[in-house]
């Protein structure tokens, strides 16, 4: 075991899959020699020189058409999109070409490519570099979608990302780059399709993603010591594929159900959760769903306001609490 | 043609049997083009037809200079650059016919043929996409060292768009091995390119912006567009980097099958008609002292097989319905939930 | 005001929270019990000294403090909380006239004329509910209820499946809002009551329908009012596919009522009891010599054969006396050792299902009394003449597969009783004897007898010396039978 940064993290499972893989290739915008504006990838074009380590002009739509263009034809590239906000501007690519080309070829075309991106907010960074976007990227059929929340998964569903045949976008949360957390050592390997069930309880199931998981322990540990409530705290971590089989079963045992999402209010990914636990649960639900979430605003940029648009501990605990009798 | 615009095609020989074979491969674009327009107005093929008549030489040309291991890259407009590859007329009608002799058995209609067994990497209907894609597959090839190029094809209205500016530059700086092609028809959609486009020469006047050479030609000459496709893909396989090639044409009907085209000019497509590549190259043949007897075989073959395509098509069953939800993912199903 | 750690002996020092039966923001008034708390010496409730709402809890459950600390603070509100509880169900009527959608349209009938019968959200007139609900006294009793029971989907469900009176069920939840938790906690009590008044005991046999006659009624469970169970449904989800899911060709067989009751009492039982199960491999070489003596004499005068089972019963009620927890029932937090054995025979009907009748007293009996006694009953039984009487009082049961010459069977337990013994297939078999000149080989009848027991009654090591103990009667008691 060893203790990694998130952002070490990243690095470490492309660097794992690039050993194993000569096919494996990295491109985007300051990825090589500064190793990522987020230092994500620090240590990577010295190990695997420049052939597979790339530097790209701002130009994202020809870097995610070009490794498209790859995949279809032997290799498996790796995207770096820097922040998620920027898929707005490559939507075509990734919604019109990439999610649907093996479809309407037939099956004739692979896309064995992965987009990571830094998603979320919490950095003071403003709306447009904030957003959560893996609710979008959710919603298009012939994309996979993934956002851990502990630098173990990131390693562990990094390399399963980069070995799936299809395509993945890999949602880092930005604010949690400096996160430290216990990592396998040697080869880390962690299925996607799969949630986590980080803390098991009998009153609640708190269903949560990326930053949101951590924020959702904390307002678990405070509804057990101040208010004798215990959750459980589910992290989805793959939103496509989707683990319902677990979320299904962690609801059903305590009849319960908030989600924790920092998307804005329309359309999160919880709506889709609670869409599903509504209508495949429905007679086991003791309670009605809740849902805490970003209001439907743009983030702004100053500490106290995005700190009082997010989710917080707090806000977590109070939504409980109005539901747990 | 501007000042400063050269349109340069090296005198070199093309041998006779090249030339039957040009000769061939435009004939075959022409009868496909001309059957689906005629199996469009019988209502057998629904939807919507982007068709090329008039424009046969660039895909032929190309076509025939290109390695069989090269790849294809077009626009909705591109029955005949899948042709050129190698497809089979059943399949391409089939396809456009939407049943389950069609080359993706009904899966992505006429605006997305792709047979990757041929190199044809697909039809592409959101146009400038297609370019950044073709950048990856010549990114590929360049990496794993194997001498393959990408050609690109794509229309005049494509050289406003975005990515296409995004692509060359991308192309430029890693000296990739890609072959830009504008087949330049005059009309974005509905509307004159000249409206619409700040310079003359809508890609070749572009080219220097991006460190190119500007390269202009007749698209409706075969052997011209042949032999400009010979000097680019060697440039590119010898580690040379990327062409944008300006080729000038017209096409003969409309936009779509749902558009007649009368926003044209009478004068302009009498023009046009004139420099028809056909009955062009056919002539040209006959002054090289080629046998009609050859000429007139060419041609009876092609419409025995479009003919016996057709009637294979036509025959075809509709698509089963199990593969209406298949192959989202690479193991063949589309599931998004356990 | 505060809520104190009282000293409750001269020499105690300090205690225990042992259970909050109150959390923050709820509404108290004196004198309600707010919380238990133990000591060494003993343990007790603690009251409210006054009427308010609970403002903070400063000491969790399981934490010891010292004798004067302060518990919880109440914010007083001492006139408020008398005028707010006289108000509460008519100013809910008022407030709440939406609270009727939550009847289910096809409960018609009150509830109150059927006590059995599963009436489900039925807001009953404002003052009756509370005084009838609040009547079920434990510490733990709700104070005003609301006027608009709020039954969620779960409780509904439930209600449906158990064919429950919510009446009778407390609520503990917010404004007394009966929980799931809640009825799954009355489910469980109900389960654990005495034989006689267990709704749910003995699978049926024909004549059952006025065994359970006492019972709340089983009544056809086509469409329950309120809750009906999921039934499939169109379109996406997987989990509704699922159950809608016949691959083309196959057949449906709908439950007879036998196998509908035979299934719920099943699914029940093991819901109930935390099944172990444990086994022996027994030599029955003494029984067989003296089966194989008796055979004809016996069978031309009793007119049925003598088979092991008459011998296994004996050999489990003289085990059973010196292992009394076996034949015992699970009450609330009891054993109730019952005073005899009074032994449950499963019967195979075949497409009647299967049934329990049991033998009185079988203690008392003898290997022919109790070989007479099975016969009877499993000729009645398969004659269709059982009454009600045989199928109550059961306290242990022996199941029989062996005819199928099983190896081994892990039998459900026929509640709410906490053992069962499946007695499986006899077998020659090559067997080690020990002798005083050596070891040597010998062919042998050996047979698994295999018991699954509520481990909430006993243990292991308990559940094995018992089997141990009906294996050596069986192997080593001077069998004498007289024909």
């Amino acid at each position: 075991m060893a203790q990694l940064t998130y952002r070490d993290a990243v690095a470490a499972g492309i660097a794992q899959e690039m050993r194993r893989d000569s096919n494996v290739v990295l491109l985007g915008e300051d990825v090589a020699r500064a190793g990522g504006v987020f230092k994500a990838t620090v240590g990577l074009l010295d190990e695997f020189g420049p052939k597979r380590v790339k530097d790209t002009p701002i130009s994202e739509q020809a870097i995610v058409g070009a490794a498209m263009g790859a995949a279809m034809t032997g290799l498996r590239p790796i995207v770096d999109l820097m922040f998620s906000d920027f898929f707005a501007v490559t939507w075509d690519i990734v919604a019109n070409q990439i999610a649907k080309t093996r479809y309407m070829t037939d099956g004739q075309v692979t896309l064995p490519l992965v987009i990571r991106s830094a998603n979320g907010a919490g950095s003071r960074f403003g709306a447009q570099h904030s957003q959560s976007v893996e609710n979008w990227a959710m919603a298009i059929p012939g994309l996979k979608v993934v956002a851990p929340s502990n630098p173990s998964d990131v390693k562990g569903m990094l390399a399963a990302a980069i070995r799936d045949d299809d395509p993945v976008l890999f949602f880092e949360q930005k604010s949690l780059y400096a996160a430290k957390g216990e990592v396998p050592d040697g080869e880390h390997f962690v299925p996607l399709g799969k949630a986590s069930v980080v803390r098991e309880g009998k009153d609640v199931t708190i269903v949560a993603l990326a930053l949101m998981v951590p924020r959702a322990l904390k307002a678990a540990e405070a509804l057990k010591e101040q208010h004798g409530i215990d959750a459980t705290v589910v992290d989805v971590r793959s939103l496509v594929p989707l683990d319902t089989q677990t979320i299904l079963r962690e609801v059903a045992k305590t009849g319960r159900l908030v989600t924790v999402e920092e998307n804005p209010r329309l359309c999160g990914w919880g709506a889709e959760i609670a869409s599903i636990v509504a209508e495949e649960l429905f007679w086991d639900l003791d309670g009605p769903i809740v849902r805490i979430t970003t209001p439907h605003v743009p983030l702004a940029a100053a500490n106290n306001l995005e700190d009082a648009q997010l989710p917080t501990p707090e806000r977590i605990v109070a939504g409980v609490r109005q539901l747990v009798d | 043609m501007a000042p400063g615009v050269a349109a340069r095609s090296p005198q070199v020989s093309i041998s006779t049997e090249t030339r039957l074979k040009l000769y061939r491969t435009m004939l075959e674009c022409r009868v496909l083009e001309k059957r689906a327009y005629d199996l469009f107005m019988q209502n057998l093929i629904k939807g919507t037809s982007h068709l090329a008549l008039g424009q046969e030489a660039i895909a032929a040309g190309f076509g025939t200079a290109m390695r069989p291991d090269d790849y294809t890259f077009c626009t909705y407009r591109g029955h005949n650059h899948t042709l050129v590859r190698g497809v089979g007329m059943t399949e391409i009608l089939g396809e456009l016919m939407g049943n389950s002799s069609g080359l993706m058995r009904g899966k992505g209609g006429s605006m997305h043929l792709t047979s990757v067994e041929h190199h044809m990497m697909g039809s592409y209907a959101i146009i400038g996409a297609h370019m950044t894609i073709a950048n990856g597959a010549a990114w590929s090839a360049q990496y794993r060292g194997t001498e393959q190029v990408a050609v690109c094809f794509f229309g005049d209205g494509t050289t406003n768009i975005g990515a296409f500016h995004e692509a060359l530059n991308f192309a430029v700086i890693w000296k990739l091995p890609v072959v830009f092609v504008c087949e330049n028809n005059l009309y974005m959609e509905y509307t004159s390119i000249h409206d619409v486009t700040a310079v003359e020469h809508p890609a070749a006047d572009r080219a220097s912006a991006y460190g190119l050479e500007p390269v202009l030609i007749d698209g409706n000459d075969v052997d011209v567009v042949y032999r400009t496709a010979q000097r680019a893909l060697e440039l590119a396989r010898k580690g040379g980097g990327p062409s944008l090639i300006e080729a000038e044409t017209y096409r003969h009907g409309g936009h779509s099958r749902a558009d007649p085209g009368k926003y044209r000019p009478d004068e302009e497509v009498k023009a046009w008609l004139a420099k028809d590549p056909l009955p062009r190259y056919r002539a040209r043949l006959l002054d090289l002292g080629i046998n009609v007897a050859d000429i007139e075989k060419i041609e009876a073959e092609t419409n025995a097989e479009i003919d016996r395509a057709t009637e294979a098509a036509r025959n075809a069953p509709p698509p089963p319905i199990e593969i209406a939800n298949t192959d989202v993912w690479a193991d063949g199903g589309s599931a998004w939930r356990n | 005001m505060n809520v104190l750690m009282p000293q409750l002996g001269e020499t105690v020092t300090e205690g225990t929270v042992a259970h909050w039966h109150k959390k923050v923001g709820d509404t108290v008034i004196a004198d309600e019990i707010i919380l238990d708390i133990e000591t060494d010496k003993v343990s007790m409730e603690i009251p409210a000294p006054g009427n308010g709402v609970i403002k903070e809890i400063r000491v969790q459950e399981g934490t010891t403090v010292e004798v004067g600390t302060v518990l919880a603070v109440i914010e007083s509100s001492a006139g408020e909380a008398q005028s707010a509880e006289a108000q509460s169900p008519q100013a809910q009527a008022a407030q709440t006239p939406a609270a009727q959608p939550a009847a289910a349209p096809a409960a018609a009938k009150p509830a109150v004329e059927a006590p059995a019968v599963a009436a489900v959200a039925q807001p009953a007139p404002a003052a009756a509910a509370p005084a009838q609900l609040a009547a079920t006294g434990t510490a733990a009793a709700p104070v005003a209820r609301d006027h608009g029971q709020r039954l969620s989907p779960a409780v509904r469900r439930l209600a449906a499946e158990y064919r429950l009176d919510l009446k009778a069920v407390p609520g503990s939840g917010r404004n007394g809002r009966i929980t799931r938790r809640n009825v799954l906690d009355f489910i469980q009590r109900q389960q654990s009551a005495p034989p006689a008044a267990a709704p749910l005991a003995a699978a049926p046999a024909p004549a059952a329908a006025s065994a359970l006659a006492a019972a709340p009624a089983a009544r056809a469970p086509a469409s329950s009012p309120a809750g009906p169970p999921p039934t499939a449904m169109d379109g996406g989800s997987a989990a509704n596919a699922e159950r809608d899911l016949r691959p083309a060709g196959a057949k449906t067989v709908p439950f007879t009522r036998i196998r509908k009751l035979t299934a719920e009492h099943m699914v029940r039982s093991k819901a109930t009891s935390p099944h172990v199960l444990q086994a022996v491999e027994v030599d029955f070489y003494r029984v067989d010599v003296v089966r194989r003596n008796l055979r004809d004499a016996w069978k031309q005068r009793h007119g049925h054969s003598l088979t092991y089972l008459p011998f296994i019963a004996n050999a489990v009620c003289r085990a059973l006396e010196d292992f009394p927890n076996l034949n015992s029932s699970v009450h609330g937090d009891s054993l109730i050792l019952h005073p005899s054995v009074n032994l449950g025979v499963a019967v195979d009907l075949g497409a009647e299902g299967l049934v329990a009748p049991v033998i009185k007293h079988a203690d008392r009996m003898s290997v022919a009394q109790l070989a007479d006694a099975i016969a009877e009953i499993a000729q009645r039984s398969r004659a269709g003449k059982l009454k009600p009487d045989d199928f109550q009082g059961g306290t242990y049961t022996l199941s029989n597969s062996g005819t199928f010459g099983t190896l081994i069977t892990a039998p459900i337990i026929n509640q709410p009783q906490v053992a069962i013994l499946s007695t499986d297939g006899v077998r020659k078999k090559p067997v080690v004897v020990e002798t005083s000149e050596g070891d040597s080989i010998a062919i042998r009848p050996v047979g698994v007898l295999a018991q699954s027991f509520d481990h909430r009654a006993v243990d292991g090591a308990y559940s094995a010396a018992f089997l141990d103990r009906v294996r050596k009667i069986i192997e080593t008691s001077h069998w004498v039978v007289e024909v």
